[in-house]
């Protein structure tokens, strides 16, 4: 049985999920400033802000690199929703920005809350009137993906028997090693750990893991660069895309000087389209900033369309495994055999171009089944994630040939974060396996 | 009134609760059927084992006396799983039963508080839902403040072995009768449980010389942290396996069985099952082990530990004959299963106090348990918990965190039993905590705040814990395989021993402050990882909940967990949610009012 915490910092999206002007992300929590206050551009601001202080800045990620012009609302300890030391970002709605923002909380140790915890919060707090017959309502409800029961009777079919099926899995490599430490050496038969069904479990979850890559490519979207030289028409390109003109078009190279973005649905897939400054070489400091920022765009995109000129001799470089490169211009001169061809001024080859994008962007989730999109819930993917972590430490304290009692810790914990999804095992549930499949003996 | 305290039965659990009362101060009578069975090791002759022997260590920090009698009666020492982890390393003794039991009837004899009487309770007396005395066979009444209840086999026992049967709790011994339709008419949650122990042959008739030899540690370490080593006799056990025919022979004759022809209906021990029942459930298995035991020094009885049995006398013959070295063994006892009455120990709180009745605390096999050392430990804990309740005093109630007698009554009593209750490593999260070798560090305290250990014991502790820290500082100035001696433990195939070779102050130090040094060193990363589990199950531990709320009043609560919560009536939300049945909302809702109810306070 899992509980809510209430002594670390939780963080959630308080709008709802989607592009909008302005999305909000609520903290709370004791120390939330100062473990926030490395990232913002004010820092100081932030540690010394005294309660119901608006701070105006960017938020910043783990490299420094500036995710978002952002406005934090600041409470301090005894006010607020929560009355705990609280943030509220205000940042702009792109699920881009969303998602580095939620990532980057995380990332420096947040806890991304359950639903309703805030609310939870608040009530410990004695914020809220717990008379209320409705707010205790709304509290069971918010506990409900908390209380596996509800959370079970939600997932799809599928889900729940795969999920279970790998809790058996555990449970059966677990009970062979718990029956060990339950009885001496002489009075066991020799043990082989299984190995394989370990690597199974790990495969499995691995797959499971995968199909909240795909959940979130559905659900979170996926973000693309154009690229590529400047003037070859990335722009064009782009408009093409959006089938309207947002950006300024022009035969002037480094005419996109910063990047654009836009949204648009590629096959039920949410994309986000950056148009970027070409590369090259430029004495401009405006242009070179914005070169800076299409690197850094290239960096972190999900795939990048790099455009080449077709009229143009072709440069021998390499690309990494993100990158489609297609020769724009194909009306004009034919591209050589073989290659991705487009043209953006007569729309030619862009169908190729976007079932290509579609094709790639599912790669690496493939071999998962689409109509079972399973898991959608940053929550169950993080507790498979960790459940796949103690399963990896396992296989590495199996491998330094540590006692079973040592390896039964790492064992334990992918239970327990399994059973976060499942509902929870209990030392009896293992003495029951224990019991229905083994001799033993005094 | 007679006595401030009185406790009913001589075993394991009577043993440690009349010596707690005793000897923190208040008059006490233990009432037994039967002087001469006081400490009788029923079944096997042994004490400890795998998380038994950690409990039996426990005791003994908390000032009990069980680790003193195996120590002066043990016949063969061993450290169990030795090449193994740190939470499956345990002590085990083969106990000669008769000194065994001399000493205990000895111990209580000669204790200062403690008077000792031969009669049999057959009722209790109750006044406005409080215990005020017991009522005897010989029609004898009793008064006394608190009572400790310890019948293990005894109440309402049945002895079976095959189509014979009788009211008795032990071969021979004859049963507590009367009592158990008493509890029942008072209305306690009354069960029935079964039990079993194998056949008894002479020694002289076995033909040990063919089989496998299993011999003790040479050098027996204490079980008691009382001293730092004992000097007894060390005897072999020996290893023999059942076979295809001995399986064939039960086979044939298991519809004379009392188990499987309906005679007994006591739920028995799927960990401890008799051999019928392991022919039965795993019929792929072409053998069974069995260890041969000497029942003590001064007898040639051996005890077939693996082949406990209610079949016919006929049939045990016939299938023991079929084992390798027992073909002309001559049986001495015959084995046989026993069927008593138990009291569901979810009508108990954590303390070991019945909810029902004030005052009565009920302890070992009568709460559904097995085992010498889970009686032992709730027999010392119902002793400490009624002298608590004497002095006014808050009851001891240990933490799953702190000790395996914690988690064996925190299981009994928020979960209940529906077979014979043993303690298992498996039942304890945070087992590389509860090591035996630390019991003192983990218990001796407590001990003391309830008046059992002294001023001397806790001394005794402090030089301990620093001598460990002595150790590790040489570990940590020497240097070994081009890093300091301290890292090289860490690695698996380094041991203290080697080390010792290369740092000979490290001779200074007895062998077991150098075998805690070393599991403490080897498994520091994983024991840190542990702590930090506890410090996460400790917050709902320490929430506590009035044993007097009315759970009608809470909002939201589902059916399920409001019959089950009014039943159970935790004491901290940490209980409550081990209860089985119980939602996360429903401890949210929990939580909540117990906020509330503070806040309001």
């Amino acid at each position: 049985m899992s509980r809510y915490r209430t002594d670390d910092i939780i963080y959630a999206l308080a709008t709802p999920w989607g592009s909008a002007a302005l999305a909000i992300i609520r903290i709370s929590g004791s120390g939330s400033h100062a473990l926030l206050a490395p990232y913002f551009s004010k820092s100081e601001a932030l540690r010394s802000a005294k309660n119901a202080t608006l701070l105006h800045g960017y938020l910043c990620d783990q490299e420094g690199r500036r995710i978002d012009e952002v406005v934090l609302a600041v409470n301090t300890k005894g006010h607020g929703y929560t009355l705990e030391e609280a943030v509220e970002i205000t940042c702009h709605g792109s699920l881009s920005v969303i998602t580095e923002l939620l990532d980057l909380l995380s990332s420096i140790g947040m806890r991304s809350a359950e639903p309703g915890e805030f609310t939870f919060r608040a009530f410990l707090s004695g914020r809220i009137d717990l008379t209320q017959a409705e707010a205790v309502h709304e509290l069971v409800e918010a506990q409900s993906p908390v209380a596996r029961a509800h959370a079970l009777a939600r997932l799809d079919g599928g889900l729940k028997e795969k999920l279970n099926g790998m809790k058996n899995t555990l449970l059966a490599l677990l009970a062979p090693v718990e029956v060990q430490l339950d009885y001496s050496e002489d009075e066991l038969d020799e043990f082989v750990f299984p190995d394989e069904l370990l690597d199974s479990l790990l495969d499995d979850l691995g797959r499971l893991l995968a199909s909240y890559a795909i959940g979130t490519l559905y659900k979170s979207g996926a973000r693309i660069v154009l690229a590529g030289a400047t003037n070859v028409g990335k722009s064009s390109l782009f408009n093409l895309l959006l089938k309207e003109e947002r950006s300024i078009v022009s035969p002037v190279r480094g005419t996109t000087r910063d990047y654009i973005e836009a949204d648009l649905l590629l096959e039920g897939i949410p994309i986000r389209l950056y148009d970027t400054a070409g590369l090259r070489e430029s004495g401009d400091e405006i242009e070179r900033e914005g070169i800076r920022r299409s690197e850094h765009l290239i960096g972190g995109a999900d795939l990048v369309i790099h455009l080449l000129d077709s009229t143009e001799e072709d440069v021998d470089r390499a690309f990494d495994g993100r990158t489609i490169v297609v020769y724009n211009k194909a009306d004009l001169r034919r591209p050589p055999e073989g290659v991705l061809a487009i043209s953006a001024a007569t729309g030619e080859g862009i169908g190729d171009l976007l079932s290509e994008v579609a094709r790639r962007l599912k790669r690496g989730v493939e071999g998962v089944d689409e109509s079972r999109i399973v898991i959608q819930s940053k929550r169950q993917a993080d507790a498979l994630l960790a459940a796949e972590a103690a399963l990896k430490g396992v296989k590495e304290d199996l491998q330094a040939a540590l006692p079973l009692d040592i390896v039964a810790v790492g064992l334990n914990e992918a239970l327990h974060h399994l059973g976060l999804i499942t509902g929870e095992v209990t030392p009896n549930d293992i003495l029951e396996s224990i019991f229905s499949n083994f001799c033993v003996g005094k | 009134m007679d006595y401030r305290a009185l406790v009913v039965g001589g075993g394991h659990a009577g043993i440690e609760a009349g010596l707690a009362l005793s000897r923190i101060g208040f008059k006490t009578l233990l009432i037994t059927q039967n002087l001469d069975a006081i400490g009788r090791l029923s079944c096997n002759p042994a004490i400890g084992g795998l998380s038994k022997g950690n409990i039996v260590r426990e005791v003994d920090a908390l000032g009990g006396e069980m680790a003193h009698l195996i120590d002066r009666s043990m016949i063969q020492f061993r450290i169990l799983n030795r090449k193994r982890g740190p939470a499956v390393q345990a002590p085990r003794a083969q106990a000669d039963k008769y000194t065994y039991a001399r000493l205990a009837k000895e111990i209580l004899e000669g204790q200062a508080n403690l008077e000792i009487f031969m009669d049999t309770v057959v009722d209790l007396i109750i006044e406005r839902n409080r215990i005020v005395g017991v009522k005897t066979k010989r029609c004898h009444e009793i008064s006394a403040e608190v009572v400790v209840l310890t019948t293990g086999t005894f109440m309402e026992g049945r002895i079976f072995i095959g189509e014979y049967d009788a009211p008795e709790g032990r071969l021979e011994e004859p049963a507590a009768i009367g009592l158990g339709t008493a509890l029942r008419k008072k209305g306690f949650p009354v069960g029935r449980l079964k039990t079993g122990t194998p056949a008894r042959v002479r020694k002289s008739s076995v033909d040990l010389d063919r089989l496998e030899v299993q011999e003790g540690d040479e050098e027996p370490m204490s079980f008691s942290f009382d001293y730092d080593g004992v000097d007894r006799p060390s005897v072999p056990c020996h290893i023999t396996w059942t076979n295809e025919t001995t399986h064939r022979i039960i086979t044939e004759n298991i519809h004379r069985s009392p188990l499987y022809g309906g005679k007994i209906v006591g739920q028995g021990p799927r960990y401890c099952p008799s051999i019928e029942d392991k022919v039965v459930r795993f019929p792929d298995r072409d053998r069974h082990q069995i260890f041969i035991e000497p029942e003590g020094l001064g007898t040639e009885e051996l005890y077939l530990n693996g082949i406990s049995s209610s079949l016919p006398e006929d049939v045990q013959s016939a299938f023991i004959h079929t084992i390798e070295g027992l073909e002309k063994a001559q049986i001495m006892r015959p084995g046989y299963a026993v069927e008593y009455d138990y009291i569901d120990p979810q009508a108990l709180f954590p303390s070991l106090e019945s909810k029902l009745v004030e005052n009565l605390f009920i302890a070992g096999q009568t709460n559904g348990t097995s085992g010498y050392e889970e009686a032992a430990c709730q027999g010392l804990i119902a002793g400490i918990n009624a002298a608590q309740k004497l002095k006014g005093e808050k009851p001891l109630i240990l933490g799953r965190n702190e000790a395996y007698t914690g988690v064996l009554i925190d299981d009994l009593v928020t979960l209940g039993t529906e077979e014979p209750y043993r303690m298992f490593t498996s039942r304890a999260e945070y087992r590389l905590n509860l090591r035996h070798d630390n019991a003192d560090q983990r218990l001796t305290q407590k001990g003391y705040d309830v008046g059992l250990r002294t001023e001397e014991h806790l001394q005794r502790l402090r030089e301990k814990v620093s001598r460990i820290e002595s150790v590790k500082d040489l570990l940590r100035i020497h240097r070994y395989r081009e890093k300091s001696a301290f890292d090289a433990l860490k690695m698996p195939e380094v041991t203290i021993e080697e080390l010792a070779e290369s740092i000979p102050e490290l001779g200074a130090f007895p062998p077991s402050i150098r075998y805690q040094v070393e599991l403490d060193v080897k498994y520091d990363g994983y024991i840190k990882r542990q702590e930090r589990q506890i410090n996460r199950f400790e917050r709902f531990e320490t929430m506590t909940i009035p044993p007097d709320l009315d759970y009608d009043t809470l909002e939201g609560l589902s059916t399920e967990a409001r019959q089950k919560l009014k039943h159970i009536r935790p004491l901290s939300v940490g209980q409550a949610t081990r209860i089985s049945g119980m939602r996360s909302s429903d401890a949210a809702i929990l939580i909540i009012h117990l906020q509330r109810r503070s806040g309001d306070a």
